[in-house]
């Protein structure tokens, strides 16, 4: 199993700047899964619990010169501490910028620096038991750095599969999709809204409202947002409705078929609000087939354009709570 | 419940229409506010615990919310209907209800975009005797909420502040130096004398516990720090520490920083009164050229009052 790649200066600017800090909250550890065109960070695809994260990157966006290579059709996957991908790079990168690389003033001389990144084993310090890192090697003053961080031994076949198979699932998106307003009022409203519960229901209707609201036996407490863009399966915005409250207006278009409701954990939303990041251009949220989830996709548009940039994408799924008997 | 829903029922007569028509009724009070923030400010300046429970009182003067504690700590907030962009009162007598109030304070704090004053509808009672909060901000953004209300199971305790002579007993000091003067004094763990003297006339502050502090106010020394002054005979009186810190440890941080002055009042035996002044108006950055620090027009003041009953000596 080999994997050799030189992480390209957008590269180590996406990973670096702004997705390695909104993966980290999505967990601490999440699955390195890299195949022949892709390089993917996946959050809790194989256990049921928290969110789900998938993070895809096409190999173009972060890598040059990328080789991968395994008995398992060329696939590769383990697990990986964020934090600890995130401190190594960062620690390696300063140097790479020092000394040659294409940031530093000294760029047009003799030999460019590169920052390469492969899979190794290794013999890690007080133990006879070689174990793998993914490690980053760049030209410091005199000699090569080298930052290794630990990684899982790389998943079995079958457990590969398992992973493909729930990423496959995963990319099954709602068929209707709204457009979040403005993520920074959102984050900060929901920010203020964990204080006083921790239920949140969120509805969407194919006409681009979007209907937030936590209830407990002392307060009731919601956010409307009205005439988004919506993408997917849409609706005409019913007459007559004006003049309802949220709630009423929510209830008759869930009556009538054109909305879906769901209930998150506000704690899941808040998180999933934190991919903001990675700094993406817009973001859309939707509800799953039979409710299953409540999906969140983030938009990059290629920069100076309004075009979708295909080479990345992000997007997370929130596991619903069971409304039990109400 | 329902006594207090028959009291509510009539008619539209304060329009001039008598009927005999059972017209829906208009709620209490419905009036609106264009700074959220200022109202949780003001709101959270009376917040020591983590669970309180308030009472409001509604009339056409304005609104009350008052906060106890173990009957020995009361705190008032005034919000005067000057206060209000809108204000329409239609009740019979005055409406009490309780509430919770950091579960208020949190909801009010979800209705506040940072940069950017925020609008908002009080209406009371709901359907279902709730209080009902909404935003008017945008067509096709509202934000709401129903809060739960209860009825107040007691009076609230009147602490009947009563001058302590003739001449009151009072001084004014800055905000800022009066909590920074009550934090100091946490550390020897001990009840907090406050003694105010004619002569030279000066207010201290004593604690005597694992270490002695003493912190004196001279009125001569600096007028910035001491304003105001009216005392004609030695006052010396002890409080709890937690209930002292209560009137100052969530003062918001408009007060610091409007340079705002607080009163503080010794009335007959010893009950101490304190009063703050909260801004509620709009955040004046877009008048950068008025000073700020000081003029306020008095309609966007909240007025804060906290009653501190002294502690009881055994001798005497």
């Amino acid at each position: 199993m080999k994997f050799k790649a030189f992480l390209t200066d957008h590269g180590v600017n996406l990973l670096e700047k702004r997705f390695l800090q909104a993966l980290d909250k999505m967990g601490k550890v999440c699955h390195l899964y890299l195949t022949r065109d892709h390089a993917i960070f996946l959050h809790n695809l194989l256990n049921g619990d928290g969110i789900q994260s998938i993070a895809q990157f096409r190999k173009e966006a972060l890598f040059e010169d990328y080789r991968i290579s395994s008995q398992n059709d060329d696939r590769i996957a383990f697990t990986i501490d964020l934090s600890l991908l995130h401190r190594a790079l960062r620690s390696i990168v300063t140097i790479y910028t020092e000394f040659g690389g294409s940031h530093s003033s000294d760029a047009g001389g003799p030999t460019l620096n590169r920052l390469q990144i492969k899979l190794v084993k290794k013999l890690p310090p007080h133990s006879q038991q070689p174990m793998p890192f993914l490690t980053f090697e760049t030209k410091g003053y005199k000699s090569a750095v080298i930052q290794d961080v630990p990684i899982s031994k790389p998943l079995s076949r079958s457990d590969v599969l398992e992973l493909q198979a729930a990423l496959d699932m995963a990319q099954d998106l709602p068929q209707t999709l709204v457009q979040v307003p403005d993520m920074n009022q959102l984050q900060n409203f929901v920010d203020r809204m964990k204080h006083v519960g921790d239920v949140l229901s969120v509805s969407i209707s194919r006409y681009g409202d979007l209907h937030l609201q936590i209830s407990t036996t002392l307060i009731t407490l919601g956010a409307e947002f009205r005439k988004l863009l919506v993408i997917g399966e849409q609706a005409q915005v019913p007459t007559g409705d004006d003049s309802l409250s949220a709630q009423s207006r929510t209830r008759r278009a869930i009556e009538r078929g054109d909305a879906m409701s769901v209930q998150v954990s506000v704690k899941h939303f808040f998180k999933s609000l934190q991919c903001h990041l990675a700094k993406p251009d817009c973001a859309f949220y939707g509800i799953g087939q039979q409710g299953s989830c409540l999906t969140v996709v983030f938009q990059f548009f290629v920069p100076g354009t309004r075009q979708t940039d295909k080479s990345i994408s992000l997007h997370c799924r929130l596991p619903v709570l069971d409304p039990g008997a109400d | 419940m329902l006594g207090i829903e028959t009291e509510k029922r009539r008619d539209f007569g304060g329009k001039g229409m008598s009927s005999s028509v059972v017209e829906p009724e208009s709620p209490d009070l419905v009036c609106e506010l264009d700074n959220v923030q200022g109202m949780v400010d003001a709101l959270t300046s009376v917040r020591w615990k983590r669970h309180q429970d308030a009472v409001l009182e509604l009339s056409e003067h304005g609104i009350v919310l008052i906060v106890e504690d173990t009957g020995c700590l009361q705190a008032k907030v005034y919000l005067q209907r000057e206060l209000f962009v809108r204000y329409e009162y239609s009740a019979q007598g005055q409406p009490r209800f309780g509430v919770s109030l950091g579960l208020f304070v949190d909801c009010l704090n979800t209705f506040c975009i940072p940069g950017h004053s925020s609008t908002i509808e009080f209406q009371y009672p709901g359907p279902d005797m709730q209080l009902l909060l909404k935003s008017t901000d945008s067509l096709s953004a509202c934000t709401y909420a129903e809060i739960r209300t209860r009825i107040p199971d007691t009076i609230s305790w009147d602490y009947n502040f009563v001058p302590a002579g003739s001449i009151p007993i009072n001084f004014t000091v800055k905000s800022a130096a009066l909590k920074e003067a009550i934090d100091d004094l946490e550390w020897p763990g001990s009840s907090i004398q406050i003694i105010l003297q004619p002569a030279p006339p000066s207010v201290t502050f004593k604690a005597e516990g694992h270490g002695d502090l003493q912190i004196d106010f001279m009125y001569y020394a600096n007028t910035d720090l001491l304003a105001a002054f009216n005392c004609d005979q030695i006052v010396s009186h002890r409080y709890k520490y937690k209930f002292l810190r209560a009137t100052t440890s969530n003062i918001p941080s408009s007060v610091i920083k409007d340079n705002r002055g607080s009163k503080v009042t010794i009335g007959r035996g010893g009950m101490l009164k304190v009063q703050h002044l909260v801004s509620v108006a709009r955040p004046s950055n877009s008048h950068p050229h008025i000073d700020s620090a000081g003029y306020q027009q008095p309609s966007r003041i909240a007025y804060i009052e906290f009653f501190v009953k002294p502690e009881v000596d055994e001798e005497n």
